[in-house]
C-alpha cells in the first residue's frame, strides 16, 4: 500500500477515534518547519487530524510522550516504536488499556545526513524524494537519479528485526518484511571490538570529550523514565554537571546500562545528539550483550517480565568466582 | 604500562552483610593472611550494588572492585543475588566494550563460612590487579 493511502487511513482512524471519544489525544506526525522533515504532532483536535502524514521522513519514537500525556492515547507506531510501547507497558509505565497503538508497517526511514552525501548536495537544493520498492528516486534541477534504498536507509533500519508492529489495534498497511539484504550487519561495532583495549578506550575518551551535556539522547529516549536522574542528584554527586570527558563517559555508560532490556535500537539517541557521537554504537553493543546473555529482546512480549527484574537460577556464572 | 615505585593496588570491596562480609570476618578470626589492599564496604545485600558504584569507585582512583554476595539460593532476600547476577554480567561486558580491562571488575559468592575463599578470592584479585598495572583510565585531565 502506498504511504498516501495509509496516511488516508490514518487521518481517517485518528478522526474516528477522537469524535467518539475512545482517545483524549493523538500523537502522531507532521511536516516539519525544515525541508522534508517531520515534526510530533500532538492533539486532541479532531480537525488537527488532517496534518497527520506518513512518509519515510517519520523519524521520532513518538512513544516518549506517553508517560508524560494522561488519559487514554491513540498513538502512530512504528515497528521498533510499538515495541518501546510494549516495553513501556512492561515497566508498567502504561497500561495496555489506555493506548491505542495505530501500527504503520515500516519499509526502513530515509537518512537525509546520507542522502546529502551521497549528492554532496544541501537538502535544500533537492527537488524530491519518492521511494520505489528498492529504489530512492531524488529529482535534482528536474533531473531524476535513482540509487538503492539501501545506501541512503538509517543504519538501524537496515538491522531492523521488527518492520511491522506485532502489537497494535489497527494495522494501516500491509505487514513489511526487513530490507537488510546483503547489508553486513554492525561492521562498526565489529570493527571497535577487533582494536586493542586502550585505543577502544581512547576512541570513547575522544568521542566523549566533544559531548555537551545537553541531555537530548536522555530526553528523547522513550526507555529513559526516571523522574530524577542520577546526573542530577547532588547528595551524592555522582557527576559534576560541567561537561568533562570522563563524566560525560560515566552518564552514557549508565544511562546505557538503565535501558538495558529495554532499549530497542530505534536510534534516536544518535539522531538526536548535536555533536554526531555515535551513540547507537553503545546503545546497539548492549542490545547484543542482551541477547547473547540472556537471549531477551526489547518489547517484544508485553507478559515477560522486564530483563533486570527478572533471573534464571542457573545463568551468565562464568565470570564470577 | 608504567608502574611506580612501591605501587599497590587499590580494590574496594562491596560485601553482602549477611555472607560475604561474615566470611571476610571469619577470615581475620581464623588468622588467614591476606593481601591488605582491599578496602570493604559493607552492603545489605550484593543487589544494592549500582553500576554506578562501580565505574564512580573505578573513576575515584581505585583499581579495581568486587562484589561479593551469597551463593545462589543462598540470599537473605531471596533473589537479591541473581539479580546482582544480571546486572554485573552486563555491566562488565559492556565496560569491557568501552575499553576497561575485565579484571579490574570482580565478582564472587562467598558465604559466610568461608573464610579461607575470601583470602584466596583477595589474593588472586590483587594478583590481577598488580599484571595489569595502576588504573591511568580517567586520570587525562584535557
Amino acid at each position: 500500500m502506498k504511504n498516501n493511502e495509509i496516511q488516508q487511513r490514518l487521518r481517517q482512524e485518528a478522526k474516528t477515534l477522537l469524535e467518539q471519544g475512545q482517545v483524549e489525544y493523538i500523537v502522531g506526525y507532521e511536516t516539519g518547519s525544515l525541508k522534508f522533515t517531520t515534526t510530533p504532532l500532538l492533539t486532541n483536535n479532531k480537525d488537527d487530524t488532517d496534518r497527520l502524514i506518513v512518509n519515510p521522513f517519520i523519524v521520532n519514537n513518538l512513544s516518549v510522550y506517553l508517560t508524560e500525556l494522561k488519559g487514554k492515547i491513540g498513538i502512530v507506531a512504528k515497528g521498533c516504536d510499538s515495541r518501546s510501547v510494549i516495553s513501556l507497558i512492561q515497566d508498567n509505565k502504561i497500561a495496555r488499556e489506555d493506548i491505542v497503538i495505530m501500527g504503520i508497517p515500516c519499509p526502513g526511514l530515509i537518512d537525509l545526513k546520507k542522502v546529502e552525501l551521497l549528492l554532496s548536495k544541501d537538502r535544500d537544493e533537492l527537488g524530491d524524494i519518492t521511494r520505489d520498492e528498492d529504489r530512492v528516486v531524488i529529482k535534482i534541477d528536474g533531473k531524476e537519479k535513482n540509487f538503492p534504498i539501501t545506501e541512503v536507509l538509517f543504519d538501524n533500519c537496515l538491522e531492523c528485526e521488527l518492520p511491522t508492529p506485532q502489537e497494535y489495534d489497527v494495522l494501516l498497511g500491509e505487514p513489511s518484511t526487513p530490507t537488510s539484504g546483503n547489508v553486513s550487519k554492525q561492521t562498526s561495532i565489529k570493527e571497535l571490538e577487533a582494536t586493542p583495549r586502550e585505543e577502544r578506550w581512547n576512541f570513547w575518551k575522544e568521542e566523549f570529550s566533544r559531548c555537551i551535556r545537553c541531555y537530548a539522547c536522555r530526553n528523547v529516549c522513550p526507555a529513559c523514565f526516571c523522574q530524577r536522574c542520577f546526573v542530577e542528584e547532588s547528595e551524592p554527586q555522582w557527576v559534576l554537571p560541567t561537561p568533562k570527558w570522563q563524566d560525560n563517559l560515566i552518564f552514557q555508560v549508565i544511562r546505557n546500562i538503565h535501558v538495558a532490556g529495554r532499549c530497542t535500537d530505534c536510534g534516536e539517541c544518535e539522531r538526536a545528539c548535536p555533536m554526531n557521537i555515535p551513540l547507537r554504537s553503545l546503545a546497539r553493543k548492549m542490545y547484543e550483550i542482551v541477547d547473547e546473555l540472556f537471549q531477551y529482546k526489547a518489547g517484544m512480549d508485553k507478559n515477560a517480565l522486564p530483563l533486570l527484574t527478572a533471573y534464571e537460577p542457573t545463568e551468565a556464572e562464568d565470570f564470577i568466582r | 604500562m608504567k608502574q611506580e615505585l612501591g605501587w599497590k593496588p587499590k580494590l574496594l570491596g562491596f560485601l553482602c552483610r549477611w555472607c560475604s562480609y561474615a566470611g571476610a570476618d571469619l577470615a581475620g578470626i581464623s588468622r588467614k593472611k591476606y593481601p591488605a589492599n582491599i578496602e570493604v564496604i559493607r552492603v545489605p545485600c550484593s543487589g544494592r550494588v549500582d553500576p554506578l558504584f562501580i565505574i564512580k569507585a573505578l573513576r575515584l582512583g581505585f583499581d579495581g572492585v568486587l562484589v561479593s554476595g551469597c551463593y545462589p539460593g543462598d540470599c537473605h532476600y531471596q533473589t537479591g543475588n541473581y539479580l546482582a547476577r544480571r546486572r554485573m554480567a552486563i555491566t562488565k561486558k559492556f565496560l569491557e566494550y568501552i575499553g576497561i580491562e575485565p579484571q579490574r571488575i570482580q565478582a564472587s559468592w562467598v558465604s559466610a563460612s568461608e573464610g579461607g575463599k575470601f583470602a584466596e578470592v583477595v589474593t588472586a584479585v590483587t594478583k590481577e590487579l598488580k599484571e595489569i598495572g595502576p588504573n591511568q583510565l580517567f586520570t587525562d585531565e584535557k
